[in-house]
């Protein structure tokens, strides 16, 4: 899978609108920020679909896995944005970040604790934001935000080393 | 006084929302420190102790209260047990420590949590260590998180 996609998911409550950029997202920030709440619309919309009353428009499919059977669930998605809320331990492991590189989802990750296993980007650490009613709806409407800007970092920084990544090289093959 | 202990802690109770499912009591919901916690975080009324209500959610159970208060809440009412903290957020942070001036409490954290500007007391477990402030929790949390 490549490329990005936007992801609108809304009830009559609640909307959310976002795009995912690259293979790996984690999403993070304060409590009640709607997180949890995502995930869940998420989940009941590709449990029961239309009859959910959750709304979904995406290119992909988007899935949310959970829980012990997590490999199991994985191995019946393809070409899917996987959605993975605080909570799931196995995110964490090796075996998780060695068994993700060989599908070809996307994965977007709620947690605040770092993954070391993982290799992705600051610019693809988000929180959500209540940007207010959405029209004239009695709707909330969330975004994401980018948690980490250049300008969070006001002290200037003197690198003994700096490693970069060629975008065009697969995450792993680094050089310094 | 608050004690952390950062990183992996195997005895600590990882998934806090399906604990507190399963454990909460009612009283735990209408107590005058959950409720202010609630109204702060969440910014939803408690009404009785079975619904609370939300500006943006409506009519809700305690159980879907944000992680990060079912956390607090747990960690007040189940002394017994430690709970990975990571489940909160910076704005949970404040509580956490009112909670630790009434007592002596500890918890799991996984990652730099901010407890703000001000001086406060918290021993960092894996090092036995007492601080301050942000400038000094961070370089020794760093190292375990």
């Amino acid at each position: 899978m490549k490329g990005s996609y936007s992801i609108t998911v809304q009830n009559k409550r609640i909307r959310y609108d976002f795009q995912i950029r690259r293979n790996i997202t984690v999403i993070r920030g304060n409590s009640a920020t709607g997180k949890t709440t995502l995930i869940d619309m998420i989940r009941e919309h590709y449990e029961e679909g239309e009859n959910s009353a959750v709304e979904l428009r995406c290119d992909k499919q988007c899935a949310v896995i959970d829980g012990r059977s997590w490999k199991g669930q994985l191995s019946d998605l393809s070409d899917s944005i996987v959605f993975i809320d605080e909570g799931n331990q196995f995110v964490f492991s090796d075996e998780f970040a060695s068994f993700i590189q060989k599908t070809d989802n996307y994965y977007v990750i709620v947690s605040r604790e770092g993954i070391p296993s993982l290799p992705y980007s600051v610019d693809e650490i988000y929180g959500i934001r209540n940007s207010g009613k959405y029209g004239s709806l009695k709707r909330t409407y969330n975004e994401f935000y980018h948690l980490y800007e250049k300008s969070d970092f006001s002290v200037p920084v003197i690198p003994d080393t700096i490693i970069t990544e060629d975008s065009n090289l697969y995450p792993g093959t680094c050089s310094k | 006084m608050l004690t952390v202990y950062y990183g992996d802690l195997p005895e600590a109770i990882f998934n806090t929302a399906v604990y507190f499912k399963n454990s909460y009591e009612d009283e735990w919901i209408t107590d005058p420190f959950a409720k202010q916690m609630i109204l702060d975080v969440d910014k939803s009324t408690v009404l009785d102790s079975g619904v609370i209500d939300s500006p943006v959610l409506g009519k809700i159970p305690p159980t879907s209260l944000s992680g990060g208060v079912k956390t607090v809440i747990l960690i007040k009412n189940v002394p017994e047990k430690i709970f990975n903290a990571s489940t909160c957020g910076d704005n949970c942070a404040t509580w956490i420590l009112k909670l630790s001036e009434q007592r002596n409490i500890t918890i799991n954290l996984r990652h730099i949590m901010n407890f703000g500007e001000g001086s406060f007391n918290i021993r960092i477990s894996n090092t036995d260590t007492v601080v301050h402030s942000m400038k000094e929790l961070v370089p020794i949390a760093g190292l375990y998180v």
